[in-house]
């Protein structure tokens, strides 16, 4: 599910019109483990190309290397699918947006800026859990017989980010989402999911908010958005999201371990939020996550990294405030030294750019700018 | 690069009915946008097209293997690789001031808007078209077919206006082949003066 269809997932699935089946007395069954359907059926042919797209996502080199983290969120995913587990591949793909989704054939996809937002497991499962749910509703066959047109599966297929086979997963899955009854159902059975497997459900509406707030930090955000045009607001959503939540009661966060989990992979992961080219966005995360219990100068940095590479009117100032943060706290990344040098080296601040940059290539006298950054010092000593 | 793909694909379904042509480029000197003379040792194909503008499209192999992008001249606030407008797309504009780390992030931004990755594996100083400049490699791994490309670059700011070029192949077979030939080309780069009046 990626950003859009998460939020629209929110819109549709969590609002003032309740399902008829969310808070029934009667709790959802998970249904028993699925066959191979006919390969001379639809569903056949649909599982058919899903196992080819598989084989391509297991060689791609957006696959994030990471066997330790790969078991661990298989190992949510198993807390959550129970008997399904086996039939549930989880591939972690290095891409910095936000998006998880699951086809019917168990490959379940999950973004590295998915894992980068989550606060911990307890988030992360209510994301996966959702993604179960309509994996064991199949809502994605009724969805397949449901778009009548090539055009209309080509969208379908695009909301599993079938590589390839329609490219641009980030824009074609934008067009198309599961029906609304199908996304009230997902966030239903996610909730009750998360709660047997001892989860707090309340992190679920946090997810929604946190990235609501990233939306709304987008400079586009007041421009009316056609693919929201008809869906209710964020209130609605979190009204719903709070009843389930009141319904479960109880449950971990399981927030250290999340933390400790991801931790070594936290660094790459920011820099690829720096390289995303939506300062706006990236700043409202950032400032967000700088509050978390760890990891604090790598969110100072990466904020300051953002407000330079943006460079607007006290950008700069606001980076250098941010990069003191971080080396004030310790343990900053190297790379803090070497964005302060270079913007003491623009305000012809000599010294200073000097002692930066050597700071820099003493904690990375391998990183791949170095030669530069000697040049830089070179200069600056003549 | 997915509007590389995109010319590509224009380029080899519609050879006859689009603005996009494909012209030799022959041995000599040749002159990029009026200012950036350089010297090539043997022919090129130049695909002339403007939606990777304000760069001219050199290859060997044909788009979308191999290319060659030759910028000559780009002004301040003139953006690289321009988006159409109402796409929502981030644009990468150039800035006279920028310092050779943003340069280097502004190609990185315009090549990777597809989802595809970038990473730096040098950068160094090196003159280029006779200015003070840098030289960087890379390496991009393609979103829409998962090919994993090498890169190099050479790019100078010359009286507040840029001029570079970038090469990059599949990092198998391609990128060697012509690696060496492109770095005689960016040898011989020479920025001429702007003509008078202009």
């Amino acid at each position: 599910m990626n950003r859009r269809a998460f939020l629209r997932a929110g819109c549709c699935g969590g609002l003032a019109s309740i399902s008829p089946h969310a808070f029934a007395d009667d709790p959802w069954q998970v249904p028993p483990r699925f066959s191979r359907p006919d390969a001379a059926s639809d569903e056949g042919g649909l599982w058919a190309l899903m196992d080819r797209q598989e084989t391509r996502l297991r060689r791609s080199p957006f696959n994030l290397d990471a066997p330790e983290l790969r078991a661990y969120v298989q190992g949510i995913v198993c807390q959550l699918a129970r008997e399904h587990c086996p039939d549930v591949r989880v591939y972690l793909m290095r891409v910095p947006n936000f998006n998880a989704n699951m086809a019917p054939n168990g490959m379940m996809q999950v973004w590295s800026g998915l894992l980068l937002r989550m606060d911990n497991e307890a988030q992360l499962a209510a994301v996966l859990g959702h993604e179960i749910g309509h994996y064991m509703e199949r809502h994605s066959l009724e969805g397949l017989r449901a778009a009548k047109s090539s055009s209309a599966i080509g969208q379908f297929m695009g909301l599993f980010g079938v590589v390839g086979l329609v490219g641009q997963f980030g824009l074609v899955a934008g067009t198309f989402s599961y029906s609304r009854d199908h996304e009230r159902d997902a966030d239903r059975i996610g909730a009750q999911l998360m709660h047997e497997a001892g989860y707090d459900v309340s992190e679920a509406s946090k997810v929604w908010t946190n990235l609501s707030l990233e939306l709304r930090a987008n400079p586009d955000a007041s421009a009316p958005n056609p693919l929201f045009a008809s869906h209710p607001g964020r209130e609605e959503r979190e009204a719903t999201l709070a009843e389930l939540a009141a319904r479960y009661k109880g449950g971990e966060t399981r927030e250290t371990l999340w933390q400790q989990k991801t931790a070594p992979f936290i660094r790459g992961w920011l820099a690829d939020e720096i390289k995303r080219g939506r300062p706006e966005q990236s700043i409202a995360l950032l400032t967000r996550v700088a509050t978390r219990s760890s990891g604090a100068a790598d969110y100072l940095y990466a904020r300051g990294e953002v407000y330079r590479l943006r460079a607007g009117e006290g950008d700069l100032d606001l980076a250098l405030t941010d990069f003191g943060k971080a080396i004030a706290l310790g343990s900053e990344p190297p790379e803090t030294h070497r964005a302060l040098g270079m913007i003491y080296r623009a305000r012809k601040r000599g010294a200073d750019a000097r002692a930066s940059f050597e700071r820099y290539l003493q904690l990375a006298p391998q990183a791949p700018d170095a030669l530069m950054i000697r040049s830089y010092i070179e200069e600056l000593s003549a | 690069m997915r509007l590389i793909l995109a010319l590509a694909m224009a380029v080899g379904i519609a050879g006859c009915a689009t603005r996009t042509q494909v012209l030799k480029v022959e041995p000599g000197e040749q002159v990029v946008g009026d200012r950036l003379a350089i010297k090539v040792d043997g022919p090129w194909n130049h695909i002339s097209t403007t939606l990777l503008a304000p760069a001219q499209a050199w290859t060997m192999e044909g788009f979308p293997i191999d290319q060659l992008l030759i910028y000559s001249g780009v002004k301040d606030g003139e953006p690289v690789h321009p988006i159409a407008s109402g796409t929502g797309g981030k644009s990468f504009n150039f800035r006279s001031n920028m310092q050779p780390d943003e340069i280097v992030a502004m190609f990185e931004g315009a090549l990777t808007r597809d989802g595809s990755t970038f990473k730096l594996a040098k950068l160094e100083p090196s003159g280029f078209g006779g200015a003070k400049g840098l030289r960087f490699e890379y390496a991009i791994v393609r979103k829409i077919d998962n090919v994993q490309l090498s890169g190099v670059g050479f790019a100078a700011v010359d009286s507040g206006e840029l001029f570079a070029m970038l090469y990059s192949a599949p990092r198998i077979t391609f990128f060697p082949r012509h690696q060496q030939r492109v770095e005689e080309i960016a040898k011989t780069a020479k920025v001429r003066a702007r003509p008078a009046g202009s």
